[in-house]
């Protein structure tokens, strides 16, 4: 049976947490029930387990590394097998969604990035400490993304599972100590409430750095918790410009999988579109692709209320003489909007495309949402003139339609470089991040 | 005119049809909102068009939040008090007329069933009044029961940081001395409010037989079902008020009618039940169309007083149809920004 935790080999097993069965719909997996002694013991095997880490060649790790992502990139492997229909479920996507979520999360820290980024890494300090790694449940596999670094600069990591998602990352830790048993006392998983103050405590106090994925009430939670260790990853949106010279059809296929891809779960999910060309040609052909999607990759079972904002989204848009594509709800929805203002969706793959004939005034237009932005998608020469500009509002990632969710293990996520996030004791801090 | 009709059919229902009415409000509107008239027609439904007023397109209530729907000149303007950082809806309502109409009509047989007509009695009011907020529905609504039923006795402690504990403790003592019994009307985070002032103190009081507790908002959704149930606990430990002389309102910024609870007459509690005018249906939450008794869908109103704005309104709540009437599951969740936080289990659990 899966189990919610990795537990390194370095923790006295004779005193670990007592493990059962938990039933969820359709799910059924094994659960650690911790508490706050052995939570603080397990941070301390991890410690103890550092100087292991860090003796093992570089090259072994990458290789155990790429190994290990590439079973997990193959839909038929044993790992992906007893994975992806516990995984579906619990993320809330279908099979082959969830597919596609994955191929582009693991895609971009295969063998060859994970070795560019070794190679630039050197040994943190010897008092780094542990990393905690609080992971968020919108995004299936999104754990690789804290622990390759933290392995490249030889830091043992504790990684935090939602308890909405807990299976992913002890399977992968699995996976891996089985290419690479050395790392087995390295590397930890495990899930539990957070925010639990006195379940938290020895963990936060034995950790050098906490890198986190959540709201802003959690992350300035952790922050006060743990004064100047908490790197975090807070809740932002991105969107996409198209140039007039660009072919709609052409633009749009890639566009549609930059909204559709984890059900525009993602903060590098797209929102919204900007273009300098026909909005509603734009949006006809981006309803077509957003179709065709629904067949390849299915959307996973719509909640309840995202069904009802986006409902309201559409009767709105109609109200006020807009155009808007006629597809199910589930299957996406496209808005043609003649206003400028960039707002979030409600998600279910739900974009609105804004004509702005002149793309240079976009910069300006964002301004009340700097350090708030993800991505960028840009199509054309003039979009693509617009980076450098739209970089200063605090977009990290920028791409061709259709690549924007497949960041490679080098993205510097919110600005913030993956190794030197991961360097004590002073972590980068650009604006808005801490 | 249509508003003399539909004033009259609110306490007269054998004056004219339901379906009738709904029509013509139907065509009233269409003919005075442009933005309503517009939808209307993209859909190819016009007055001639429609026999059955389910068939009366359907407004968002979220285009009260980005689109002025008046079909006369707003005399009050009703805001939703919304939360920091969402947008609030605007409700203009040229017809503060009939929403005090509707109250007279619909306040007393659900809330005082048992007072005599034009009989008053002392009443306590948690909520802000009109001077505190005076783009509150809600506000103008208490203050009107105030100045209705309200004897010389009633109250409203409520300043500007939420409940004045004091004064309302005083007001309890005094009427528990009295032996009449009173009305309280609170929003349940002001009462919540009060009654922790109590538990500090340890102070119970047995408020006479027959206060009756009109209760709104603030505790919908499952997963605060327990909540509930602790503060009507709380309220009949502290207060002496029984779980059945609490009645629940249903009420929003964008209507103008309530719907109620019948606890004083020994319904359901958790049932909510329209008046006669109005019409409250659960819609699937994929299709709009009407959801198979039984099954949990999306709440659409139609409410003949809400001839100003918007008749047929599409709520963002999640209820159940049962009998007569529907339960209220909560509030589905605005647009939030997506990205790195969000967590499915906060949408499962909302599904």
């Amino acid at each position: 049976m899966l189990r919610d935790a990795f537990i390194p080999l370095s923790f006295d097993h004779s005193r670990a947490p007592a493990f059962r069965a938990v039933e969820h719909p359709g799910v059924r997996y094994s659960s650690a029930r911790w508490s706050a002694e052995p939570l603080g013991r397990l941070v301390a095997a991890l410690r103890e387990g550092e100087q292991a880490l860090r003796q093992i060649p570089a090259e072994d790790l990458v290789a155990a590394w790429g190994d290990t992502v590439a079973t997990f990139l193959r839909p038929g492997s044993l790992e992906r097998r007893a994975l992806d229909p516990p995984l579906a479920r619990l993320c809330g996507l279908s099979r082959e969604g969830l597919g596609a979520g994955l191929e582009a999360v693991l895609g971009g820290v295969r063998r060859e990035p994970a070795a560019v980024l070794f190679a630039r890494a050197r040994p943190a300090s010897a008092d780094a400490g542990p990393v905690l790694a609080v992971l968020a449940s919108n995004l299936p596999g999104l754990a690789v993304q804290p622990l390759l670094p933290a392995l490249a600069l030889g830091r043992p990591v504790l990684l935090k599972s939602p308890s909405a998602e807990p299976l992913f990352a002890p399977a992968f830790l699995s996976a891996l100590v089985r290419r690479e048993p050395r790392l087995g006392a390295a590397v930890a998983a495990a899930t539990w409430e957070g925010g639990d103050a006195e379940l938290e405590d020895q963990v936060l106090a034995g950790v050098g750095t906490v890198l986190a994925y959540g709201g802003r009430e959690a992350l300035d939670d952790l922050e006060r918790r743990a004064p100047g260790r908490v790197i975090g990853y807070g809740p932002k949106i991105s969107l996409a410009v198209v140039g007039a010279d660009v072919e709609p059809r052409q633009a749009a296929e890639g566009l549609a999988r930059d909204v559709a891809l984890f059900d525009q779960r993602g903060c590098l999910s797209v929102v919204a579109v900007y273009t300098a060309g026909d909005g509603e040609t734009l949006g006809q052909a981006l309803a077509e692709e957003l179709l065709d999607l629904a067949r390849r990759w299915p959307p996973g079972p719509p909640p309840r209320p995202a069904l009802v904002a986006v409902q309201h989204l559409r009767l709105e848009a109609e109200m006020r003489g807009f155009w808007h594509s006629s597809l199910a709800p589930r299957e996406g929805t496209v808005v043609v909007d003649p206003g400028l203002e960039l707002r979030p969706s409600p998600g279910l793959r739900t974009v609105r495309v804004h004509p702005l004939a002149d793309l240079s005034r976009l910069p300006g237009l964002l301004q009340s949402w700097r350090g708030r932005l993800q991505g960028a998608a840009l199509a054309g020469e003039a979009a693509w003139s617009l980076e450098p500009k739209l970089r200063e509002l605090g977009i990290s990632r920028f791409s061709p339609p259709g690549e924007l969710q497949s960041p490679d293990a080098t993205w510097h996520n919110g600005g913030i470089d993956p190794l030197e996030a991961l360097t004590f004791p002073s972590p980068p801090s650009p604006a808005g991040r801490r | 005119m249509i508003l003399d009709r539909v004033s009259r059919f609110l306490t007269a229902p054998a004056a004219a049809a339901f379906e009738e009415l709904a029509l013509a409000a139907f065509a009233w509107q269409f003919e005075r909102i442009e933005p309503y008239r517009r939808l209307c027609t993209r859909r190819g439904t016009t007055p001639e068009t429609v026999r059955d007023w389910r068939q009366v397109p359907i407004v968002p209530a979220a285009a009260f939040k980005t689109m002025t729907l008046a079909a006369a000149p707003a005399v009050e303007v009703f805001r939703s008090s919304g939360t920091t950082g969402e947008s609030r809806s605007e409700h203009h309502q040229p017809f503060p007329g009939l929403y005090r109409q509707v109250i007279d009509a619909s306040f007393p047989p659900f809330c005082l069933p048992f007072l005599a007509p034009e009989a008053k009695l002392p009443i306590l009011s948690l909520i802000p009044s009109r001077d505190q907020i005076p783009d509150s529905s809600l506000a103008f609504m208490a203050d009107h029961v105030l100045s209705r039923w309200g004897s010389p006795e009633s109250a409203a402690p409520f300043g500007p940081r939420g409940v004045e504990a004091t004064k309302a403790r005083s007001w309890a003592a005094a009427r528990q001395r009295e032996g009449r019994p009173v009305l309280i009307l609170a929003t349940a985070f002001a009462l919540a409010q009060w009654l922790e002032a109590l538990e500090r103190l340890d102070l119970r009081f047995r408020l006479p037989p027959g206060t009756a507790l009109f209760e709104t908002g603030g505790f919908k959704g499952r997963t605060t079902e327990l909540n509930r149930q602790d503060l009507l606990a709380r309220i009949w430990s502290w207060l002496g008020v029984p779980p059945e002389f609490v009645v629940r309102e249903y009420g929003m910024t964008e209507l103008t009618s309530q719907c109620y609870t019948r606890a004083l007459l020994g319904g359901d509690p958790d049932l909510f039940v329209a008046p006669h005018w109005m019409r409250v249906r659960v819609l699937d939450t994929e299709t709009l169309e009407e959801a198979p008794p039984g099954s949990p869908g999306l709440l659409a109103v139609f409410d003949l007083a809400n001839l100003g704005s918007a008749v047929h309104l599409l709520t963002e709540d999640l209820g159940v149809a049962e009998g007569e009437g529907f339960r209220l599951f909560g509030r589905a969740a605005g647009a939030e920004l997506r990205g790195c936080s969000l967590v499915v289990e906060e949408l499962r659990s909302a599904s």
